[in-house]
């Protein structure tokens, strides 16, 4: 039998008492059945780590769940027992999400992959946690109907990106993820199961979350710490047979965002993002390379979608109307061709090329964070070249991305930093970088999606006391005994 | 002869090139239209993580090799609890794709060097090859039983340890022992001898091509039998005049095509030798216009991929140098040698056939279970498994399934008997068999 090294011991934390398991695992056996709950170490370790910095840590035990009244049973032991529950459908979230903090019970969810209903008349869709993009893609297009479909893996689940204000390709005409959930089906941290939205009144309409208060609050956005999410229905959209990308490339990121602001006022992209030329490499180079002098520093696609070539045209009026306006302030913005594979990976959703971390991982070798946060657009730029001085000083390639989200002047900024996680040098250097560049973008005013707990840490020592209070009083009235995913509020 | 058999130490960098990222849990296209399906047997049918996809098997292989899994029996059982079907490694995009197979197999390589593995019906298997020279516990004389028939209506088959042919058919231990399979041996035979084929075999001295023993990872049980082929070929080729050795079987033809190929003499021996699958060299003689059919066979009948005869004969075209990206990047795949079309256009070309697909074809069709030593491991599973891909060809309406693989023809079989499915199992060569116009006929 081989030694733990000093690293991995030093990595791998348990939180259970061994005398405990053999009864704990007697309980979960009640609940799942013996096929679906174990604590063997084997099955544990793989769900120990992610891509992320975030240092790998063992659950105590797996369960499988099939059907939500196993959860809600499942939640009632763990809340009686006080063992910590993480809900887990591919844990590909790049942020440790489903990193257990403190051992306890990994509930994955990806058994429960129905899709409960589509309605094409309605444009809504109600689907299960384990649904994955790929299969929620292949079953609405039999309808002609999109969702916005995140550059993540296919096999990614569409719920789990949507309950942690995932971002998907129609963000800049329907919003956040989030923000297409229109009803939600919970489980409590103490076993009940509730509903909020149009489904709480009436159980088959999942229409639509107001006109009641916004209750679907209390289980965005939370990191799996406020309940387990067994159903939502979401609002799908009907594909326009008519693509249009308008590409563009610039010297600096102050031209870029200028750009930026002015197309989306006319609010007509699907998507409207720009990348930084590290990140438009095929894929990220790792370690930082210096751009060629005679390449553009940014590319923007915008992405739109017409019904009709009238339609289309209009469009194109109103974008050739930027652009000359833009060329007039004197900007270096330019028309450009953007490279063919990176562009598939933008408009081809979901992407098995981009979401299996290809473009992005390649060249780095296992690891991926980011400092992935919303930010008000007018400090972009000032935000960027600070973040491109920390990332160069670390060698890492300032691989940026900024877009425009639905009718608002702020949105994504966020650097994919991939690295080498064979290296526990290498991986500490891009967490340090990531970290540093974090904190400038919250002293500006941004704040971190799906933060992982360095993050969280960070956002918390910025919050305002009021709002800390709120959200611990209402961590302890969904959950009295901390249960769910622990420690990743950093309250 | 040297062979060039990766240990799982050697496989680490590729393994922390693994992001972890899960694409290779499910088979997705975008197309349009987009395509999704479950590809992982193990995924589907034990759930947890480490059994899901390359991912999963990636785990393991990192805490074996870190020291964080040190083995025990359900570690053990976990990394044969995987057909090495490789329907996760098409979906992964990263620079260890071409390797994930080869990191599966390894692992088992290491439990059996440190006397952990294989499992233990696994190890009847390689008694049995030690002992009889294939894994059926068979003796040698009961491997050319199928052969009576032939002998009895006056048509004997050649036996190159006598005389020489041209053409070796290659029979494989599964079509010569396991009864239920004897159809694709018998049926390969018919086809020949209706063709007038100069061909022969081996006979009772016919060996195992290794490619079990490989696949539970007792590479010197492999090494042994592959040496031994690979000096019959020579042979064959030197004294018999053998320019040609055809199998109807996946996977001995990916063992001599793919495994031999790890032999430091492989290029030296092979020389003038060309391996062939039957489907393919059906399909060559099939296009020069020299196969002729007679009658119909009136069915709606559906494809399954043997996963040796299809995505495990990839080519993977890799950076050696670093001249394009970097040293040992993954720069992209050559599917020019699976067997993808050959058999789907035999089957278009018999008349009467209405042909259909199944959702998961070709690179991402589902494994039939039966592979990587599952079906002897873990016979309930291999069969539970079969009755899925058996279930999939029903939901296409078809009445038949037809494979290019005596393994896929049991397991299928089997899985058909167990959802009690009234779809019928063949081998392309049966079908074949059954509407080739004979050289006799004419
Ligand atoms: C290359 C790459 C690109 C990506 N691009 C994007 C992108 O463009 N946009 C984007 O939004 N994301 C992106 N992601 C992140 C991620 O893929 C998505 O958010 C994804 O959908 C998460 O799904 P998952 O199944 O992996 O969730 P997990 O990582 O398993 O879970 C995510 C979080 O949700 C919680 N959770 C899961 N299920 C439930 C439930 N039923 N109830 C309560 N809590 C739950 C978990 O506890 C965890 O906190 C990307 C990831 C990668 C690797
Ligand atoms: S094997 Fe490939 S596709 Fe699967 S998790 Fe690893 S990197 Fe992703
Ligand atoms: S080789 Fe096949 S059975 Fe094994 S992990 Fe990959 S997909 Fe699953």
């Amino acid at each position: 039998m081989s030694e733990l090294s000093t690293l991995q011991k030093e990595q791998v934390v348990t939180a259970a008492d061994p005398g405990n398991v053999d009864s704990v695992l007697k309980e979960l056996r009640k609940i799942v059945g013996d096929a679906n709950c174990t604590a063997s170490r084997h099955i544990r370790y793989a769900y120990s780590y992610d891509m992320s910095f975030v240092k790998p840590k063992l659950p105590d035990y797996v369960v499988m769940t099939e059907k939500v009244e196993q959860i809600q049973e499942l939640l009632r032991f763990a809340n009686k027992e006080k063992i910590p529950v993480v809900p887990y459908t591919g844990g590909t979230n790049i942020g440790g999400l489903t990193i257990p903090e403190r051992g306890g019970i990994l509930l994955d969810l990806k058994k429960m992959n129905n899709i409960v209903d589509i309605d094409p008349e309605a444009h809504v869709a109600v689907i299960e946690p384990g649904v994955s993009h790929a299969k929620l893609a292949d079953a609405l297009y039999k309808h002609k109907l999109r969702f916005g479909w995140p550059v993540g893996p296919p096999s990614a689940s569409v719920m789990a990106c949507a309950v942690s204000h995932g971002i998907g390709g129609l963000n800049a005409k329907y919003g956040l993820n989030s923000q297409e959930i229109t009803s939600m089906e919970v489980v409590l941290p103490t076993g009940e199961l509730v509903r909020v939205g149009s489904c709480a009144i009436r159980h088959d309409a999942w229409h639509s979350c107001l006109p009641l208060p916004q209750l679907d609050g209390l289980f965005k956005g939370w990191l799996g710490s406020s309940g387990v999410v067994t159903k939502i229905g979401i609002s799908v959209h009907p594909i326009p047979p008519l693509l249009k990308v308008f590409t563009v490339s610039c010297d600096k990121v102050e031209d870029m965002y200028s750009y930026m602001l002015n197309l989306s006022n006319y609010e007509m992209c699907d998507d409207l993002t720009a990348v930084s030329w590290w990140l438009a490499q095929v894929p990220i180079p790792y370690p930082f390379r210096p751009k060629p002098n005679d390449a553009p520093e940014w590319f923007s696609f915008a992405t739109t979608t017409s019904w009709t070539e009238k339609e289309k045209e209009a469009r194109e009026e109103i974008w050739e109307k930027v652009f000359e306006e833009e060329q007039k302030k004197g900007t270096s913005i330019k028309r450009t061709v953007y490279p063919e594979e990176a562009l598939k990976g933008r408009t081809q959703l979901p992407s098995q090329v981009v979401g299996s971390t290809k473009n992005y991982c390649k060249q780095g070798g296992a690891g991926i964070s980011w400092p992935g946060t919303f930010t008000p657009a007018k400090v972009w730029a000032p935000v960027y070249n600070k973040w491109k001085d920390i990332l160069i000083a670390h060698n890492l390639s300032p691989s940026v991305r900024m877009s425009m989200y639905r009718g608002v002047h702020y949105g994504m900024l966020r650097a994919m930093i991939p690295f080498n996680k064979q290296s526990a040098e290498e991986t500490e250097n891009a967490r340090h970088a990531i970290v540093e560049c974090l904190k400038v973008d919250l002293d500006a005013g941004g704040i971190p999606y799906k933060p992982p707990i360095d993050f969280a840490n960070e956002i918390i020592k910025r919050a305002d006391p009021g709002y800390l209070e709120l959200l611990r009083r209402m961590k302890k009235f969904l959950d009295p005994n901390d249960i769910m995913n622990p420690g990743k509020l950093g309250i | 002869m040297d062979w060039k058999i990766a240990e799982l130490k050697e496989l680490e960098d590729k393994i922390w090139r693994c992001t972890a990222c899960g694409t290779c849990k499910v088979a997705y296209d975008y197309g349009p239209p987009p395509t999704f399906g479950e590809i992982c047997p193990a995924g589907t049918e034990f759930g947890f993580e480490g059994f899901m996809a390359s991912k999963g098997k990636i785990a393991f292989a990192r805490g074996i090799l870190s020291g964080e899994l040190p083995w025990d029996d359900e570690l053990l059982e976990a990394i044969y609890k995987c057909t090495v079907c490789a329907g996760c490694q098409n979906q992964c995009q990263l620079d260890h794709k071409p390797y994930i197979p080869e990191i599966i197999e390894a692992m088992r390589r290491k439990a059996v060097d440190e006397g952990v593995g294989p499992m233990p019906l696994h190890k009847n298997l390689l008694q049995s090859m030690k002992n009889y020279d294939n894994p059926y516990q068979g003796p040698r004389r009961v491997r050319n039983d199928w052969t009576r028939p032939f002998k009895k209506a006056g048509k004997p088959i050649k036996d190159l340890n006598d005389e020489p042919a041209p053409v070796l058919f290659f029979v494989g231990c599964t079509g010569a022992f396991n009864t239920a399979a004897r159809a694709v041996p018998t049926s390969t035979a018919s086809i020949f001898q209706k063709l007038g084929i100069d061909f022969g075999i081996l006979g009772e001295n016919e060996i195992c091509c290794g490619s079990t023993a490989m696949r539970v990872g007792d590479s010197e049980e492999f090494k042994r039998v592959a040496t031994k082929n690979l000096e019959t070929f020579k042979w064959l080729h030197d004294e018999r005049g053998v320019k040609t050795i055809i199998s109807s079987c996946a996977g001995c033809y990916r063992a001599i095509k793919k495994d031999y190929s790890l032999s430091s003499e492989y290029d030296k021996v092979m020389e003038g030798i060309e391996v062939l699958h039957t489907a393919d060299y059906l399909n060559r003689l099939y296009k020069e216009g020299k196969l002729q059919f007679k009658g119909e066979l009136p069915w709606k009948v559906t494809y399954h991929d043997p996963c040796h005869t299809g995505r495990h004969l990839n080519k993977f075209i890799i950076d050696q140098e670093g001249k394009q990206l970097w040293k040992g990047a993954y720069l992209d795949e050559d599917q020019s040698a699976c067997l993808y079309e050959q058999p789907r256009d035999l089957l278009k070309a018999i008349p009467g056939i209405e042909f259909v697909e199944m959702k998961r074809n070709r690179a991402n069709a589902f494994c039939c279970g039966g592979g990587g030593g599952v079906m002897t491991g873990f016979g309930e599973w291999a069969t539970k498994n079969a009755s899925l891909r058996i279930q999939e060809g029903e939901d296409t309406g078809a009445e038949r399934i037809v494979s290019i693989c005596p393994f896929c023809h049991f397991n299928l079989n089997e899985g058909a008997k167990r959802i009690s499915s009234q779809i019928k199992v063949h081998d392309l060569t049966e079908l074949i068999d059954q509407v080739l116009v004979g050289k006799s006929d004419d």
